[in-house]
């Protein structure tokens, strides 16, 4: 049985300054393209999740703030009858850890991009890619890659097949593993196993730059998913000729984390060496329906509590501080 | 050790045996004079990248955590110990079953039919996932070693354990009552390395499973 002590991470001087840096750079980063702040109360006395860290304050049941996009989107749906269209939060979520290493008190900075119903959403996704683009560069990051995936090419084919519960549960977590062997044995019987097989194959291979995106053409679904094709294909033309020198960008067609959430275009920044991505966003239209709002939206977040604990232990990654 | 040394977890014992032979004269061949010896970290055919020797059991841990950016490691030990990795690929060998054996002439009908049904074994997650699928219910006796003995000594009523040609449970008069699951060597990678080092690790993985994988 793993043995979990929680991990509270208090920040002696140059790391606590650093992260009042940071902080503040990205704000800054985020101001400059009309993204205004938002601050979430830390105390949330609205439905609870299981991860959030709870107690009893008198006989009401309150939580610590654990995500900042949910926050946001309660409070968005509540008091606005039509969203603003730029939102950035900086500041501590709670939650339980998952793994023993993980801290139970983590700094975010991130941004929300929320538009009505039926407005275009390629630019709003470019419109972030750009944005996270520049994050290595503002902290310092030596080189970092972006990978562009899209949690669609994952969902649609499942939905198509009828596949819902554990069976696509199994499915997904084979694909999370990279391992096309175990959504063979998963699929084993199903009607549509060869044609979600082959899916599987074609998502999984090599990554690599915009080329990656001819592995679709090899998929049973190539024409399902021609939509999302074309709009990542897009996405890598708009972004390829501003890319900045020290960072790599790589589509990834298996990025199947937080399939749950997302709806569309995922990105995710990982820095050579590191653990842990670094930052992570994409499209995600269910929310704001589900809380009576036509709203759709994509953000980002970025893990400041994880690149300052790569800062701690591989420094070599960084630039020195100016 | 300096952060650009890559290390791969290779499994001691049973799996380690059949694999050690497979990498003689590949880039990864594991030098023969460090492997005599009792030390753990051995150096590799090529410069940069050693090999840790680990208990199976234990190198799921060491690669999930990125302390070794690869590692090879049976399905069986995969599906107990559930860790956050990446499992890129089936390499077939090791293969083996793991099976609910019981003394011969124990039927696995007259298991069902006791009241409170005993099983030794060293993979509770597995046996449990079995006795769900069979509507059955049963008190399982945790072992980490020598499971043949618990049926014989009176600990249990049977056991579910890796079977490979099986000679072992032979030599204890035991039988094959049923297959739970069947395993072999799978290829693990750590998340975190794989995905922010993809020029570095996908070259190795890809000689590790032409390696392996064609000796078939």
């Amino acid at each position: 049985m793993a043995v979990r002590t929680p991990h509270f991470p208090d920040l002696f001087f140059s790391a606590a300054a650093r992260l009042r840096r940071w902080e503040g750079i990205l704000m800054e980063h985020f101001a400059a393209h009309g993204y205004r702040e938002m601050h979430p109360s830390l105390v949330l006395r609205e439905a609870v999740p299981e991860g959030a860290l709870r107690f009893f304050d008198g006989e009401d049941l309150v939580a610590l703030r654990w995500d900042f996009t949910m926050a946001l989107a309660g409070l968005l749906a509540r008091t606005f009858p039509a969203p603003p269209d730029r939102v950035a939060y900086a500041g501590a979520v709670f939650r339980r850890p998952v793994q023993p290493w993980e801290a139970v008190e983590r700094f975010e900075v991130g941004c929300e991009r929320i538009q009505p119903e039926g407005e275009p959403a390629p630019e709003a996704d470019v419109e972030l890619a750009r944005m996270l683009m520049a994050v290595p560069g503002l902290l310092g990051l030596k080189s970092a890659i972006l990978h562009l995936g899209n949690a669609a090419l994952v969902r649609r084919p499942l939905e198509a097949e009828g596949l819902f519960g554990e069976l696509a549960d199994s499915v997904v977590a084979a694909l999370s593993r990279r391992a096309p062997h175990r959504v063979r044995e998963a699929l084993d019987g199903h009607p549509a196993a060869t044609r979600l097989s082959a899916h599987a194959e074609a998502l999984l291979s090599v990554m690599d730059g915009p080329g990656t995106l001819d592995a679709l053409a090899t998929s049973p679904y190539a024409t399902l998913l021609e939509e999302e094709r074309a709009h990542m294909d897009r996405a890598l033309r708009s972004l390829l000729p501003i890319l900045p020198p020290n960072l790599e960008l790589r589509v990834d067609l298996a990025d199947v984390a937080g399939l749950g959430f997302y709806t569309g275009p995922t990105l995710r920044l990982w820095a050579p060496g590191a653990q842990q991505e670094l930052a992570a966003g994409g499209r995600y239209d269910r929310l704001f329906p589900g809380l009576g709002r036509p709203w759709q939206a994509a953000g980002f977040c970025v893990r400041l509590s994880r690149l300052l604990d790569l800062a701690g232990t591989r420094p070599d990654l960084f630039e020195e501080p100016r | 050790m300096t952060p650009q040394t890559l290390l791969i977890a290779f499994p001691k014992g049973r799996l380690g045996d059949e694999l050690v032979p497979k990498l003689a004269g590949t880039p990864l061949a594991l030098d023969a004079a460090a492997l005599k010896s009792r030390v753990l970290r051995i150096p590799t055919a090529t410069p940069g990248v050693a090999a840790l020797l680990l208990k199976g059991a234990d190198l799921p841990r060491y690669v999930a955590a990125g302390v070794a950016s690869l590692g090879i490691v049976g399905s069986d030990t995969l599906d107990e110990m559930d860790m956050d990795l990446l499992e890129l690929a089936d390499l077939g060998f090791g293969a083996c079953r793991l099976s609910l054996c019981a003394q011969a002439g124990v039927t696995l009908d007259q298991l069902r039919a006791k009241p409170h049904l005993r099983l030794a074994t060293k993979f509770p997650k597995a046996t449990e996932a079995w006795l769900a699928r069979e509507d059955l219910t049963a008190e399982l006796v945790p072992l980490s070693s020598s499971a043949e003995l618990a049926p014989l000594l009176g600990l249990a009523d049977a056991i579910v354990d890796l079977v490979q040609t099986g000679g072992t449970l032979k030599a204890h008069g035991l039988v094959e009552t049923a297959v739970l699951g069947r395993s072999s060597a799978r290829l693990v990678a750590a998340r975190g390395a794989y995905l922010s080092e993809p020029g570095r690790l996908q070259p190795l993985a890809a000689a590790l499973v032409a390696a392996l994988k064609g000796g078939d």
